[in-house]
């Protein structure tokens, strides 16, 4: 049997080695179905990247965490959080906020889309940027723009006193959504359509 | 590229990262081959690891329920006290009408590093009596599945995050269960680190090939 090693993919559940033979692989070990489709290759993932976009407004716009200090409400969103602990002198953790809840969904948007949209054209061929090393970044870092939505949980559990009250607010669920679907866009998309 | 058959694709590894193809070799017990192009560690040499994993998972799993049975943070405001479990931060969600968000916490911090752990009890128990081969198998895709869906490493860090924000409102006692979910956290960083999850399908093919 002859074969290229073009023709050899990965199967994503049980990283064995598998010969891509048709639009419908089905792997020799683990019988997961390995996405390589001709037809439909970026359609899902564009789909859960325009979910994910559409969550991220109101992430923006509305407040992620609402404080009631006797009777005084006040809302903050996720970008006026990060600047209230600028000027409150915690810096470390300003950062920390503005680069997971802020960097890194946003570089995660431009990144995919950046992939999704090198599929069909011929973008970044003359390989200043290794793809496969941006796909496997993007991965990575994904899950952690969610420290944000956990400080949120711990701050409205935590606080819940007659005087002193913190709720979570509106943004707090499209953040997460959007995250959520981030994180699915990245897993659905097919490694093997970035070309080098 | 000639082969015989398609088992003897077996004998190579795609790298997870550059995708480049290797073909395997045999190397020393202990030690680690990586792929030449990107430095990624593609496969080592660890028969023994199923004795070290099942009991690092069973300690794992018992700081698990420390972790989520004890209080995490106890704070002191204005002459009241109060405290949160893990299991509280989440049921508090619910009751304040987040569901959306109080189900992803669940599943993301509660429900899927629970599940990999008694997955590893399992797995590592059924490869170590030399039995249930199909069921080994649905463990490991299940698995590959939820793996990437745990979050205990990055609640832990939001925890400090927390304590950090609240620090200059409230005096803060640092429950058990902060400590024993770093512990969880270290161990699940480990075994995560160690084992891959190709590795565990290579030994199992090994381990039920000799019991043929």
């Amino acid at each position: 049997m002859q074969i290229e090693d073009s023709d050899l993919i990965r199967c994503p559940i049980c990283e064995s080695v598998n010969i891509d033979q048709s639009n419908i692989n089905i792997c020799r070990r683990c019988n997961s179905k390995i996405y390589h489709h001709q037809f439909f290759a970026t359609e899902r993932p564009i789909a859960y990247l325009v979910t994910a976009l559409i969550a991220y407004i109101p992430a923006n716009l509305y407040p992620m965490l609402i404080t009631n200090q006797f009777g005084r409400v006040e809302g903050s969103t996720i970008i006026g959080g990060a600047i209230m602990l600028w000027e409150h002198h915690s810096y470390t953790i300003a950062i920390v906020i503005f680069v997971a809840s802020i960097v890194i969904p946003l570089f995660k948007f431009l990144t995919l889309i950046y992939l999704i949209i090198s599929v069909k054209y011929p973008l970044g061929k003359d390989k200043k940027i290794d793809k496969h090393k941006l796909y496997y970044f993007t991965e990575i870092i994904g899950p952690w723009s969610m420290i944000d939505v956990f400080v949120v949980a711990i701050l409205s559990a935590l606080i819940h006193l007659s005087n002193i009250e913190i709720v979570a607010g509106t943004a707090a669920t499209a953040f997460a959504i959007s995250v959520f679907f981030t994180l699915l866009c990245a897993h659905s998309f097919d490694e093997k359509l970035i070309k080098d | 590229m000639k082969i015989k058959n398609e088992d003897e694709l077996d004998d190579y590894i795609i790298c997870n990262r550059c995708l480049t193809l290797h073909k395997k070799i045999k190397i020393e017990y202990n030690s680690t081959a990586y792929c030449m192009e990107c430095n990624n560690i593609l496969y080592s040499n660890d028969y023994k690891f199923i004795n070290e994993g099942l009991s690092l998972s069973i300690t794992g799993l018992i700081f698990f329920i420390v972790a989520n049975f004890f209080p995490l943070i106890k704070i002191e405001i204005l002459g009241h006290s109060q405290f949160i479990t893990i299991t509280k931060t989440i049921l508090s969600l619910f009751n304040s009408g987040f569901y959306i968000v109080g189900m992803l916490l669940a599943f993301l911090i509660f429900i899927f590093p629970l599940m990999i752990f008694i997955i590893n009890i399992l797995l590592f128990t059924l490869l170590k009596l030399n039995r249930g081969e199909i069921i080994t198998k649905d463990l490991l895709i299940l698995l590959a599945h939820i793996k990437p869906w745990s979050m205990s490493e990055i609640f832990l860090i939001s925890i400090l995050v927390s304590l950090v924000k609240l620090i200059s409102y409230a005096s803060i006692d640092i429950g058990i269960s902060f400590w024993a979910l770093i512990v969880f956290v270290l161990i699940d960083l480990y075994i995560t680190k160690r084992v891959k999850i190709s590795q565990l399908w290579d030994i199992r093919e090994v381990i039920y090939a000799n019991r043929r």
